[in-house]
């Protein structure tokens, strides 16, 4: 389910049935990395999207963390927060899924299961070439998933 | 010159009634067209989109088959990737069936548990349906999978907007 009202009156509907929530993680700078961010934040965005389309009925796509490049504490303490206020909710999974290898480090410091994908640049690629790259991470990343609900069952 | 001449009363009620006819026919016609506008629309959602799966490629087990098409959403218009599930069933008709589960809209695919391999499967919650699209008993799905129209042109799959599935 994505974040809209007309999702949400589904996701009140059938709560027990959805346990995973994903954040997409949107990075945001403006200095010599700034290419660089934006293209993670592409990938990343369509990615989630594509994802969200085969796993409709048992996750939550939340809209997008979007952080500071060069702020990691502050971004670590954002994201604990996200944690907790999901915590307390139903969502038994919690899928954070990057292409920041900053993440990496705090890897530790998180309760969620942190996905990490290389980005692929995106920008001068032809759009059948796109779809069907995107396409194959996606498989990549329902197996992932798959992966881990079986394991908490 | 001519014998029928033509006085100065004559030659203004001709030229008013033309640019009147005129006036009047420049006000009325939108009207028409807008009375009449439902009618001309063609129909949407009616129409059936070339996929890239040959007719007499289709066997009788189920493979994906992708076919792509514009979709509007508000003023954002982008190229949405639809994928069904195409075989032909034991009387040689070829079945298309849409890969979303009845139960909350995950895709399912053919064969992807390993308990049961001539089922589609939902990976979301464990659904499954049969080789027909018949949901099995006992597990999530509320109803059978929904079925695409299909046509074949030269030799070409067309499938058209997904309906309810008609038997069971």
């Amino acid at each position: 389910m994505r974040w809209t009202s007309s999702d949400m009156d589904m996701y009140m509907k059938e709560k027990e049935y959805v346990d995973t929530a994903v954040i997409p993680m949107l990075p945001v700078s403006f200095g010599s990395d700034m290419k660089q961010a934006a293209s993670m934040a592409e990938f990343i965005a369509l990615l989630t999207n594509q994802l969200e389309r085969q796993f409709r009925g048992r996750l939550v796509l939340l809209p997008g963390y979007t952080y500071f490049k060069n702020d990691s504490e502050k971004s670590l303490e954002g994201v604990k927060n996200w944690e907790r206020e999901l915590g307390k909710d139903q969502f038994k999974h919690v899928f954070i899924v990057t292409a920041d290898t900053e993440w990496k480090k705090h890897e530790r410091n998180l309760s969620s299961s942190l996905i990490w994908l290389p980005s692929i640049p995106l920008e001068h690629m032809d759009e059948n070439y796109k779809v069907s790259i995107i396409e194959d991470q996606v498989k990549q990343l329902m197996h992932l998933f798959i992966q881990k609900w079986r394991e908490s069952e | 010159m001519s014998k029928h001449r033509v006085s100065r009363r004559q030659f203004l009620n001709y030229t008013l009634t033309g640019v009147g006819g005129f006036m009047a026919a420049g006000m009325l016609m939108p009207m028409v067209r807008f009375a009449v506008d439902p009618v001309l629309k063609a129909s949407e959602g009616g129409d059936f989109i070339a996929t890239k799966q040959r007719v007499d490629e289709i066997t009788t087990e189920p493979q994906r088959v992708d076919f792509t098409f514009t979709q509007k959403d508000a003023w954002y218009e982008s190229e949405v990737t639809n994928t069904a599930w195409v075989y032909r069933d034991d009387k040689g008709e070829i079945v298309a069936l849409s890969p979303v589960c009845k139960h909350l809209g995950c895709v399912v695919s053919w064969g992807s548990d390993s308990a049961n391999p001539d089922m589609f499967f939902c990976p979301c919650h464990y659904g499954l349906y049969t080789k027909d699209g018949v949901n099995v008993p006992g597990t999530p799905p509320l109803g059978p999978l929904d079925v695409f129209p299909y046509q074949e042109r030269d030799g070409i799959l067309y499938l058209g907007k997904a309906k309810p599935h008609k038997e069971a």
